[in-house]
């Protein structure tokens, strides 16, 4: 092992645990704000420290420290299987951690002729991995609501159950068709081979060459993390809270950010499978490569464009009514914070100017990788605010309807699909 | 009978509607419109960012916390006599009663507290009062304390309150 292996090593697990992990107060926060703004409301914005407010965000940091702090609350009617009653969230929370491990966030990087992946678990079966351990997490629903002693939560654990039979197949069928299309069961080799084009002018996105696979996926996917419009296995006006019913402090806090987690996972396996993953659509990671000084120049002058759209944004909504008098220190913060995007936008401008004029081989794979990073973040992002306003227009389907969905549309969809895509792939190999 | 029986369309039945997705389109173009409007200016949000900004819809017949009114010569118009009391509800008024020593009237209370807790906001003291004694127009609607005991309005601190709307002293002797 050299040293370069390792510290890609020790890069890519850091960033993989804090896209998981830092992910989750933001996505609370998103998931409020955006909640708000839909519903004509604010969400929360008042939290601050030292009036430094960041929209909001604070919030969730103290939500966080309110749950830990809490009571460690241990229901007296559970006499068996306490040890499991514990473990139940922490297999939920774990399995959608460990699911997105596999993700790539940037191309495999080459320093030394050593190919280097940019996976936390740097796996060639990611595919494979992303199937078993994701479907591992709904066990710990069903555990939680077993263990409960609880109507509501053997309730919600059974929806729960209900939803695994509904659409593990269709995925699964869903997920085959483009293993066969891509020829391959690593999410790298993916994203590769989406960087290419079909009929020479569109990029060869899941979403475009398996139009019918990548909604089946979407659609399924949905129902792997719980999430409104299948979000059965809670229902606060019929059962409760569900499977959580019974939890409280960290171990609700357990299933509270798996359900986050496995959002961000299954929103990263989506970008991955079906929009390109980490790259651009047209750009694939050699031209990236061969052509950096132009990409730089873009960068160059993107950079401060979206500064200063964040510093106008800024200053047009962090700020009072013109009814109120005092603003609370939220002028003060938008200076700070104009300050600190002015001074990061002249860093990266300098470093992309110096890379761009003095041309050095390793700088180059780096920036490169740093870039495929920034747009896999940035298309996470967006594709998870895409499940949040989702949630916030859909009512949810009864459990039945599920099934019926499942078995009936996506299934014999998901099949016809497979069928056709069989007999495309052997035409055009022949 | 066939004149009164009314078919009810269904939905649900046609391709489109099987489909989901044009309904889900739908549903999106309505959220996403309101997300990216609020997101865009979230100040004209219709929301009143309250602590800052105080309510602008209180009328003048909101039932606000209580207050005693006064005589024209600044004393007390109390004369204990109970009424309110009697038609409180929750119990939540607590009188007692001492001999008026200055001439104006027989009786006074001694001690007036109303345990804002217990109270439910009815009105009926109000509409008990022989002698406007007792109003809830302050157009006070939020008490703060961090005991018990802070929510317990004795005596001066309803005779504080000031009226928000209409007459500050009592008219029951006009």
């Amino acid at each position: 092992m050299s040293t370069a292996s390792i510290i890609v090593a020790l890069i890519t697990f850091v960033l993989g645990a804090l896209l998981a992990l830092l992910t989750i107060p933001v996505l609370v926060w998103l998931e409020r704000r955006t909640a708000g703004l839909v519903q004509d409301r604010l969400g929360p914005n008042r939290t601050n420290i030292l009036g430094f407010r960041l929209g909001g965000v604070v919030q969730s940091f103290a939500d966080v420290v309110k749950l830990l702090l809490k009571e460690e609350y241990y229901p007296n009617h559970i006499k068996m299987g306490r040890w499991l009653f514990m473990l139940a969230p922490i297999i939920t929370f774990s399995a959608a951690l460990l699911a997105f491990m596999v993700i790539p966030f940037a191309d495999t990087i080459i320093i030394d002729g050593e190919a280097l992946r940019m996976q936390p678990l740097p796996l060639e079966y990611g595919v494979f991995w992303y199937l078993a351990i994701g479907a591992i997490g709904v066990i710990g629903v069903i555990f939680g609501g077993w263990l409960s002693h609880n109507k509501y939560s053997l309730l919600g654990a059974m929806r729960g159950a209900s939803m695994v039979i509904s659409y593990e197949l269709a995925l699964g069928l869903a997920i085959i068709s483009f293993i066969l299309t891509y020829n391959t069961v690593d999410f790298n080799a993916m994203v590769q081979w989406q960087s290419n084009t079909f009929f020479s002018f569109l990029p060869a996105w899941g979403i475009l060459i398996q139009p019918l696979a990548s909604i089946v996926l979407i659609i399924a996917l949905f129902a792997e993390i719980n999430r409104n419009p299948f979000s059965v296995a809670e229902g606060e006006s019929e059962i409760v809270a569900g499977f959580m019913t019974e939890y409280s402090a960290m171990k609700f806090a357990m299933y509270f950010m798996g359900e986050y987690v496995a959002m961000n996972t299954a929103s990263a396996v989506i970008i991955t499978m079906v929009f390109g993953g980490y790259q651009l659509p047209w750009v694939s990671t050699q031209m990236l490569l061969d052509n950096f000084s132009y990409f730089a120049y873009a960068l160059i002058i993107i950079v401060p464009v979206f500064v200063g759209w964040m510093i106008r944004f800024m200053k047009r909504n962090n700020r009072v009514r013109s009814s109120v008098s005092h603003d609370g220190g939220r002028e003060f913060e938008t200076k700070v914070l104009s300050l600190v995007l002015i001074f990061m936008a002249i860093v990266i401008d300098t470093i992309l100017l110096y890379l761009a004029l003095v041309p050095n081989a390793l700088a180059t794979q780096i920036a490169v990788s740093l870039l495929q990073i920034m747009i896999f973040v940035v298309k996470l992002m967006a594709f998870n605010m895409f499940f949040i306003l989702i949630r916030w227009t859909l009512p949810r389907f009864r459990y039945d309807q599920i099934q019926t969905i499942g078995w009936y549309y996506l299934l014999p969809l998901s099949l016809f699909n497979l069928f056709i895509t069989a007999l495309v792939v052997v035409g055009v190999n022949q | 009978m066939k004149q009164n029986i009314i078919t009810t369309p269904r939905h649900g039945d046609n391709f489109k509607d099987k489909l989901f997705l044009p309904a889900i389109y739908e549903g999106c173009k309505v959220t996403f419109k309101h997300f990216f409007t609020n997101l865009n200016d979230s100040n004209a949000v219709d929301t009143l960012e309250y602590p800052e900004e105080q309510p602008r819809d209180i009328t003048n017949r909101y039932r606000g916390l209580h207050r005693l009114t006064h005589r024209p010569d600044d004393t007390i118009a109390c004369v204990a006599c109970f009424m309110c009391a009697t038609a409180c509800p929750s119990e939540c008024i607590f009188i007692q009663a001492t001999q008026r020593e200055d001439n104006v009237d027989e009786k006074m209370p001694l001690s007036f507290a109303i345990d804002t807790l217990e109270c439910v906001f009815c009105g009926y003291c109000v509409e008990a009062c022989p002698c406007d004694a007792i109003r809830m127009d302050t157009g006070i609607f939020s008490l703060t304390g961090i005991k018990r005991e802070d929510f317990v309005l004795n005596k001066e601190q309803l005779l504080s309150h000031k009226g928000a709307f209409g007459e500050e002293i009592s008219c029951a002797r006009d």
